[in-house]
């Protein structure tokens, strides 16, 4: 178990889709819109510019970074018949289905701390002691909902189908969850919209914790709706392809 | 767990001992009147399977035959819908998770992204009592595939980085279902040596073929089935006299036809006006007979191995 975990974790960090989009890009777009709009001071929600950009971009690469480590690849691996050579395994299937969600978590650490990285050295952004382990923490927790989506649709969607959908759930909880640009420069209705995205609700502990507030129950129930509704997809989709076991 | 190669050695017996026992104990395959249907599909009727320890077993049948749904159940992947399947003596699902259980599924890919050492360690890492990395490296051949990528290999290196995954558990039954499908000649022959190379350890082996030859070359025994069912039984050389049909057609040009019959290896003729089909159990000897015959013919076909058809017409013979 914990070799088939090491591997699928390895796996993960090298795949070159992950690196671009879950790494790669949110450093590049942290930069971007860092050197754009970064000496703007103060932000509406009264964080430095590069502060709250650093939240948002970090949020923004733990989700591709769940995503990418579940739904494609899982759609992937049932297409080539791999998922059923490792039934024919000592391996339990509940503990297959727990070593991906392991992977997935495992795979934001990484895309989170760089970027965080990045912010420090290119913007100097400045966190307590405290603060520090307190965000990532947080938001670690809060891509759980996101890594079970992923799974669900893993499990769901087809091969063809899972890597396009998982991009675009992956840009439009971007954009409309305000990972992009500042909800409140979004039209009312979007404005409410994001308020139950889960993307939302990361960034959301990211910027309270940072500001050195406690983090709003919405967003703490929003994620634990999700987190439940996500799980309870998984759980049902991973179920029907273990009892049909074709595929 | 004792080294063990493919040839046995002192540090291998007490390993030896260890399988013989198991293998007494129970017999390595017990399934008794599976059926499992999907939708009106039936594709096991009633199939009852034994496989003694040690024993290397064909199942033979043309396509749709319930072959792949047989194995599927005998892994635990399919619940029968009726009868009942014990490997090692316990539940299928049980033998697989305990590791006594080794299979190359059809179409089973590989885990894409890693290299074929770093997959073989990781399969290894399943299992209670592994093969010794290197015998296995050795007995798959794959000392020189060990730093590729195990999804960017050739359909033969794949074949036998898979065939290192089924065995790399050291499992007491080995399960393949048409495992040479994908390959060359060449590879087949080598294929086969690794797999007699682990089958001679005292493993028992059961693979699905629609190869009557493959049957013949490889099994001890072989195991027919058709629509579902067992319809024989038997040591190859009995299986292949009573499938082994092959086909000889020419016209006759002169010559009585009650001739024909007599050839040998003839176990029927057709007519079709002077068109004539000679149906042989062994077609060497009856065309050597027909050249010496004094008949005359021409445009002479010698049709291969029509197993469908055999299958067909022993079918027709169930009561």
């Amino acid at each position: 178990m914990t070799g088939f975990m090491t591997l699928e974790i390895r796996r993960a960090l090298r795949d070159v889709r992950y690196l671009v989009l879950a790494v790669a890009m949110p450093i590049g777009l942290y930069l971007l819109f860092a050197g754009l709009f970064g000496s703007r001071g103060q932000t509406a929600q009264g964080l430095p510019q590069p502060t709250e950009l650093m939240v948002a971009m970090v949020a923004y690469g733990a989700m591709w970074a769940v995503f990418s480590a579940t739904g494609p690849r899982i759609a992937h691996e049932r297409a080539i018949g791999w998922t059923r050579q490792l039934r024919v395994t000592p391996l339990s299937a509940p503990s297959a289905l727990a070593g991906k969600l392991v992977t997935a978590l495992a795979a934001a650490l990484p895309a989170m701390a760089l970027v965080a990285l990045t912010a420090v050295i290119s913007h100097h952004v400045q966190l307590s002691a405290a603060q520090w382990p307190a965000v990532l923490a947080a938001m670690w927790a809060g891509v759980l909902p996101l890594a079970l989506l992923g799974l669900a649709i893993g499990y769901l969607a087809g091969d063809e189908v899972a890597f396009p959908l998982t991009m675009a759930l992956y840009f439009a909880l971007g954009a409309l969850g305000g990972l992009w640009m500042p909800l409140s420069t979004m039209p009312h209705a979007m404005q409410d919209i994001a308020q139950f995205l889960p993307s939302n609700a990361v960034a959301e502990l990211g910027w309270r914790i940072t500001g050195g507030q406690a983090p709003v129950p919405r967003a703490v129930l929003v994620l634990a709706a999700w987190t439940l509704g996500s799980g309870l997809a998984a759980l049902l989709a991973y179920r029907r392809r273990n009892t049909l076991a074709v595929r | 767990m004792a080294s063990v190669g493919t040839d046995p050695s002192p540090a291998a017996q007490p390993e030896q001992e260890r399988v013989q026992r198991a293998c007494e104990a129970r017999p390595a395959v017990r399934a008794a009147g599976l059926a499992k249907s999907y939708g009106s599909t039936v594709a096991l009727a009633g199939l009852d399977l034994q496989v003694a320890a040690g024993e290397m077993v064909a199942l033979l049948g043309p396509n749709g035959a319930g072959k792949s749904t047989a194995i599927g159940v005998l892994l635990g992947l399919l619940s029968p819908d009726a009868g009942q399947a014990r490997v090692n003596g316990r539940p299928p699902s049980q033998a697989v998770a305990s590791g006594l259980v080794g299979a190359m599924l059809q179409d089973a890919g590989l885990m894409p992204g890693v290299r074929v050492g770093e997959l073989l360690a990781m399969v290894r890492g399943l299992y209670p009592r592994p093969l010794p990395f290197d015998d296995l490296v050795g007995m798959a051949d794959l000392g020189s595939l060990l730093a590729r990528r195990a999804d960017r290999l050739s359909g033969g290196q794949a074949q036998r980085v898979r065939f290192a995954a089924a065995i790399a558990g050291d499992p007491l039954l080995l399960v393949l279902d048409e495992p040479t499908a994908a390959m060359d000649v060449q590879a087949r022959r080598s294929f086969w040596r690794q797999i007699h190379g682990f089958a001679g350890r005292g493993r028992t082996v059961l693979f699905a073929t629609h190869y009557l030859h493959e049957a013949d070359d490889a099994a001890d025994r072989v195991v027919v089935i058709a629509a579902g069912r067992k319809i024989a039984d038997g040591p190859p050389a009995a299986i292949k006299t009573r499938f082994g049909d092959r086909q000889v057609r020419f016209t006759l040009v002169q010559g009585a036809p009650a001739q024909l019959a007599a050839l040998d290896g003839v176990r029927a003729v057709e007519h079709d006006h002077a068109r004539v089909t000679l149906h042989s159990v062994d077609i060497d000897a009856t065309v050597r007979s027909l050249v010496n015959s004094g008949l005359a013919w021409s445009d002479l076909e010698v049709g291969g191995l029509d197993l469908e058809t055999s299958f067909l017409r022993l079918l027709g013979e169930q009561p």
